[in-house]
C-alpha cells in the first residue's frame, strides 16, 4: 500500500494514488451518484490506522492495532440524503454503492464535474513524523516511564494502568462541484488510571493528555504533570464528601468545565436540530441570552487540539464561529444541508462524521468562552455558600427541553467566600438558556482542557475540545445529600 | 456466507501460525444494515451499510497482541499477520496471557436459539416506507407536535471464530427495529420523547402506529414539567430505565474491576449485597434473546448462572486473563440476557401502592464510581401522590450509594421490556435522596 509522509505536502494526487483512483474514475462514480437527478454528490475516502498499548501491574500486557479503509458516498436532493459506503475501492464496487445512495432521488440525470481542483488551506497539525513511522520501541519507554513515575511518587498507590493510543486518518473529499481536498489527521492520547488504598478505603482516579500531536509531545514535563494531576485528584478523594443537595452557586474552574458550554448551549446550536425547530434555541437567534461578559465560540482553528480540522468532513472551509457575542445569540453551527436551508452562502465548517460509514452532520469542534473582566479570587470570594466544580467525567443534554447535566468528579465547598472541604461524585443539572442567563462572573484565565473529550450524537463519535475561564453560574441544581 | 467466513478465519489462523505465533485466535464478522429515516411527510435519509472485518489475536513467546482490518485480501493478509507477530515480539512477557484452554470450549449447547429471521431478507422498500408513513401520520396527528421523526432499520450479521487449539464457532442473528421521536411545543421549550420496539424477528414488531402513539404520549407527558424541591422519598423505576441503573453493578462484577481494585464488590462473593427480593439470572440460552449466545468472546461455553440469589452474590464475570491474575477459575467474561426472577405486578399495580415518590421515566447524564459504589444521576419523571402518577418533574438528580440502595429495594415487578437483553421490570426503592430546587 502506498504511504504518504506528512509535512507540508498534501497533494491530491498522492491521495488519488493511495486510494487507487484518478479523475476519470472519480467523475464516473459521481456520475452514477447523480444519475437520478441529485443536486449534490460527494465521495469521502478514508484510510485510518490506530494502535494502542496497555500497561497494567507493571507489565506491557497487550498491544492492539487496526486498519480501516473505504469510501462513503452521499447524495443530496433538496434536504433528502442517500448514503452508502463501500469498503472495496474497486470501481465497480464504488459504482454499486453510488447507485444505492442515488436511490433517494427519482428524476433524470445530473451533470458530473469535468475535473477537480484543490484548494489551499492552513495546516493546524503538522507533525514531524507521521504516527505510522513511529516504531513501537519508541512508544514503550514513554508508557513505562509514566508507570514508574506514578508508582514512585505515592506509596498508597496499589494499581496503575497506562493506556496509549495513536493513530492517523487520511481523507480525500471530492464532490460534484469539482472540489477535491486531502488531509492527514493525526491523533494521540495517553491515559493514566490509578487505585489508591488507605486502610480499608479504596479510591480511583484517571486523567489523560490528548491531541493531534506527534511523539515529540511526550516530554518528561508532560508526564510529570499528568502523573501529579492524577495523584492529586485521587488522594484528595479520601477526604472528600458529598455536598448538600439542591440549588446553589457553582464556580466552574478554568479548563474542562467547558463541558458546561458543550451541553448547555453547544448541542442546542447545532443547526440540524434548529432546522427542524427541535431545539430550545430555535427561536432565539439575535436575542440577548446572557450577560455582556459572555462570549462563546466554537472554533476549528486551535492547533493540535482534538477539535482542530483543516477543513470539515464535507470539504468545506472551517472558521471560528461565534455562538454568543457579548450575551447575544449570533450563529448556529452549520453543515452544507443546514446552511442551504437557512439561505447562507457557506456552512460554518461544522459538518463532521465518525468515519466513511456515516453521513456528516453539524458538530462542535473546540468550544470555549472568551475571557471576562473578573479574577478567580474575586469570583470565589463573591460566593457565600456554594461549590467549585473542578474535574468532570461526562455530560448530556436534551436539546428540546434544554435540560443538561454534567458529572463532577472532584470539587470544593465554598463557605462564607472561602474554599473549605473537598467534594466528590455529584451530578449537576440545569436548563441551557436559564444557565446562560445565570452566568454572572467570568475570569481572565481561559484554558483549553488538554484531556481527551469525545462527543456522541446520532450514534457517531467525534473528537472535540472544550475550555473555559473560571466562571460563576449563580445557581444550578447539585446532586448532593441530606436535603 | 457462513462457510466462506469460517474459511477466512481458518486461513488467518494458518497465516498467524506460519508467521511464527504459538497460538492464534481469528474472528471474522460480516454485517449488513439498512435504515430509512422519515420526517415531515417524506423520506429524509436512506443509509445502507455492508461491512466485513477480520480480527486476529496472537500469542508469541508469552507476549500478546490483537489487530483488526477490513482489508481481507489474501495476499495482504499474510503480510498483516507477519507484521502483528513482529510487533508482538517487541512487547513484554505477561505470564497471564494464554489462549483459552480447550476444556472451556467443552459442553457447548447445540440448541437452536432462533436468532435468525430469514424472511427479513424479503422486506421491501415499499414496506419500510409504509411503516414510516404510518408512524409519521400518527405522530403528527396531534397539534402539540412541533416536529416528528421516525426510522425503520433492519440488520443481519454473522460472526465466526476459529483458533489454533481447536475452537470453531459461528453465530448469526438478524434484527428489525422501529423508532419514533416527537418534539412537542411547550412555550420556548420543545420537550422531546421517543419510543422504539423491535427484536430479532419480524413478528416481534408491534404496530408502527402504536410506537408513534407511545412516543406522542410520552412527549405530551413532559409538557409543563417543573423543578420540585429536594426530598427523600420512594423511587419507582420504569421497566425501561432499570437496565442502565442496575447494569452498573455488572461493571463491578468483572474480573478486571476486581483485580484492579475498582469494585466495591471485590470481597462480596457469597455475601449479601442487596435486598432478598433481588434475584438475577444470566441466561445465555434464551430463545430469541437479544443477548443470547452459545459461547462468549473468549470461546468459553455459555451456561445459565445465578448472579444474585435473594440478595446474595453468587458469581463474578471472570475471563481467563483476570482469572489467572486472581488465581481463580474463569466463569465467563460477559453477561448475556439478565433476567429478574420472582417478581410480581406491573407499573400500574405497583405505583397504586406508593403513597409518595418519584417515578423515573428517563435518565439524563450522571455517573457512578464503582470503586466506592457512589452514584449521582440526572432524571426526568413524575411525582407520585397517593398511588397516582401526577405532575412531570425536570432538573432533578438522584444521589446515593449502590451498597446502600440495593438494600432499599422493596418491590420487584414482573413486567420487563422484551426488547432488551437486561430485562428489568418495575422496581421500587424506598428512602432515596433526590435533589431539586
Amino acid at each position: 500500500m502506498p504511504t504518504i509522509s506528512t509535512g507540508a505536502v498534501h497533494s491530491n494526487s498522492m491521495y488519488y494514488e493511495l486510494f487507487g483512483v484518478d479523475e476519470a474514475s472519480l467523475a464516473a462514480v459521481i456520475a452514477v451518484a447523480m444519475e437520478r437527478g441529485a443536486d449534490y454528490a460527494e465521495l469521502y475516502f478514508q484510510q485510518s490506522r490506530a494502535s494502542s498499548i496497555s500497561m497494567e501491574d507493571g507489565i506491557i500486557s497487550r498491544a492492539s492495532s487496526s486498519v480501516d479503509r473505504g469510501v462513503g458516498i452521499r447524495v443530496l436532493v433538496g434536504d433528502q440524503t442517500g448514503y452508502a459506503y463501500s469498503e472495496d475501492l474497486d470501481l465497480e464496487a464504488m459504482r454499486q454503492a453510488a447507485r444505492t445512495a442515488a436511490s433517494i432521488a427519482a428524476g433524470g440525470g445530473g451533470v458530473p464535474p469535468q475535473g477537480f481542483r484543490g484548494r489551499s488551506r492552513q495546516d493546524l497539525y503538522s507533525i514531524a513524523e507521521p504516527w505510522e513511522a513511529i516504531d513501537v520501541a519508541r512508544k514503550l519507554p514513554v508508557v513505562q516511564e509514566l508507570d514508574r513515575l506514578t508508582r514512585s511518587k505515592e506509596p498508597a498507590i496499589s494499581r496503575v494502568s497506562v493506556n496509549w493510543r495513536d493513530g492517523d486518518s487520511r481523507v480525500l473529499v471530492v464532490n460534484s462541484l469539482g472540489e477535491a481536498r486531502a488531509d492527514y489527521r493525526p491523533m494521540a492520547s495517553i491515559g493514566l488510571s490509578v487505585t489508591a488504598e488507605k486502610g480499608d478505603e479504596i479510591q480511583t482516579g484517571y486523567a489523560s493528555r490528548a491531541g493531534r500531536f506527534g511523539v515529540d509531545h511526550y516530554t518528561d514535563e508532560l508526564l510529570t504533570e499528568l502523573c501529579e494531576e492524577v495523584l492529586d485528584r485521587t488522594m484528595i478523594l479520601f477526604e472528600a464528601r458529598r455536598p448538600p443537595a439542591g440549588e446553589m452557586p457553582v464556580v466552574l474552574t478554568a479548563g474542562a468545565a467547558g463541558i458546561l458550554l458543550h451541553e448547555a448551549i453547544g448541542h442546542g446550536m447545532e443547526a440540524d436540530c434548529n432546522r427542524k425547530g427541535a431545539s430550545v434555541f430555535s427561536t432565539m437567534l439575535d436575542m440577548k441570552v446572557a450577560e455582556d461578559c459572555v462570549t462563546i465560540v466554537d472554533s476549528a482553528l486551535h492547533p493540535f487540539e482534538r477539535g482542530a480540522i483543516n477543513f470539515d468532513d464535507e470539504g468545506s472551509d472551517v472558521e471560528r464561529t461565534v455562538l454568543v457575542e457579548n450575551g447575544n445569540l449570533r450563529s448556529y453551527l452549520h453543515d452544507r444541508l443546514s446552511a442551504r436551508h437557512y439561505g447562507l452562502e457557506q456552512s460554518t465548517g461544522s459538518g463532521r462524521r465518525q468515519s466513511f460509514r456515516y453521513p456528516p452532520i453539524p458538530r462542535m469542534r473546540c468550544t470555549y468562552m472568551e475571557n471576562g473582566p473578573h479574577t478567580r479570587d474575586e469570583i470565589v470570594a463573591s460566593v457565600k455558600n456554594g461549590i467549585i466544580a473542578e474535574t468532570f467525567t461526562n455530560g448530556q443534554v436534551a436539546i428540546g427541553a434544554g435540560d443538561f447535566t454534567f458529572y463532577v468528579k472532584n470539587g470544593w465547598l465554598i463557605e462564607d467566600g472561602k474554599v473549605t472541604a473537598p467534594i466528590k461524585d455529584v451530578n449537576i443539572i440545569g436548563n441551557g438558556p436559564e444557565a446562560l442567563s445565570r452566568i454572572t462572573m467570568v475570569a481572565d484565565d481561559l484554558r483549553i482542557d488538554p484531556g481527551g473529550w469525545t462527543c456522541g450524537k446520532d450514534g457517531q463519535s467525534v473528537p472535540v475540545s472544550q475550555g473555559l475561564p473560571t466562571t460563576l453560574v449563580s445557581h444550578l441544581t447539585v446532586g448532593g445529600e441530606d436535603a | 456466507m457462513r462457510s466462506e467466513l469460517l474459511k477466512q478465519a481458518q486461513l488467518a489462523v494458518e497465516l498467524g501460525k506460519a508467521a511464527g505465533a504459538d497460538d492464534v485466535v481469528a474472528g471474522v464478522s460480516w454485517s449488513r444494515g439498512l435504515k430509512f429515516e422519515w420526517r415531515e411527510g417524506r423520506l429524509e435519509k436512506v443509509q445502507e451499510s455492508t461491512s466485513r472485518r477480520l480480527g486476529l489475536a496472537v500469542y508469541v513467546d508469552g507476549r500478546f497482541s490483537t489487530c483488526s482490518t477490513n482489508d481481507l485480501d489474501r495476499d495482504r493478509l499474510s503480510g498483516f499477520a507477519r507484521d502483528v507477530v513482529a510487533l508482538t515480539r517487541c512487547l513484554e512477557v505477561d505470564p497471564h496471557r494464554k489462549i483459552t484452554p480447550p476444556e472451556l470450549y467443552e459442553g457447548r449447547s447445540t440448541v437452536d436459539l432462533d436468532l435468525v429471521d430469514s424472511t427479513l431478507a424479503n422486506l421491501s422498500r415499499e414496506q419500510r416506507i409504509d411503516w414510516c408513513r404510518e408512524m409519521d401520520e400518527c405522530s403528527r396527528s396531534d397539534e402539540i407536535v412541533k416536529t416528528a421523526e421516525n426510522w425503520v432499520s433492519d440488520s443481519h450479521g454473522i460472526s465466526v471464530r476459529a483458533t489454533s487449539n481447536g475452537f470453531e464457532g459461528v453465530e448469526e442473528s438478524t434484527g428489525v427495529w422501529l423508532f419514533a421521536e416527537v418534539s412537542a411545543m411547550d412555550g420556548e421549550k420543545r420537550p422531546e420523547a421517543y419510543y422504539y420496539a423491535g427484536g430479532l424477528h419480524l413478528d416481534c414488531l408491534p404496530t408502527p402506529s402504536s410506537i408513534a402513539q407511545e412516543a406522542l404520549r410520552r412527549a405530551r407527558a413532559r409538557i409543563g414539567s417543573e423543578k420540585v424541591s429536594s426530598r427523600r422519598t420512594a423511587m419507582v423505576l420504569d421497566p425501561e430505565v432499570g437496565a442502565s441503573f442496575l447494569g452498573r453493578i455488572f461493571g463491578a462484577l468483572s474480573g478486571g474491576a476486581i483485580q484492579q481494585k475498582r469494585s466495591y464488590l471485590a470481597e462480596s462473593l457469597g455475601k449479601r449485597i442487596g435486598s432478598p427480593l433481588l434475584t438475577l439470572v444470566d441466561d445465555p440460552l434464551l430463545k430469541r434473546g437479544l443477548g443470547s449466545q452459545h459461547y462468549d468472546g473468549q470461546g468459553i461455553t455459555c451456561r445459565k448462572r445465578t448472579v444474585i440469589e435473594k440478595g446474595v452474590l453468587r458469581t463474578y464475570f471472570i475471563d481467563t486473563y483476570y482469572g489467572s491474575k486472581l488465581g481463580i477459575d474463569p466463569t465467563t467474561g460477559e453477561s448475556s440476557n439478565v433476567i429478574f426472577e420472582h417478581g410480581s405486578g406491573d407499573l400500574a399495580s405497583i405505583t397504586a401502592d406508593v403513597r409518595d415518590g418519584i417515578y423515573v421515566t428517563s435518565w439524563l447524564g450522571g455517573n457512578a464510581n464503582m470503586s466506592t459504589g457512589d452514584f449521582s444521576f440526572g432524571l426526568r419523571g413524575h411525582l407520585i401522590e397517593n398511588g397516582e402518577i401526577v405532575a412531570p418533574v425536570s432538573e432533578m438528580n438522584v444521589t446515593g450509594n449502590y451498597g446502600e440502595i440495593l438494600e432499599k429495594l422493596v418491590v420487584v415487578g414482573n413486567d420487563p421490556v422484551p426488547w432488551s437483553s437486561f430485562r428489568t421490570p418495575t422496581l421500587v426503592f424506598e428512602d432515596v435522596q433526590f435533589s431539586g430546587a
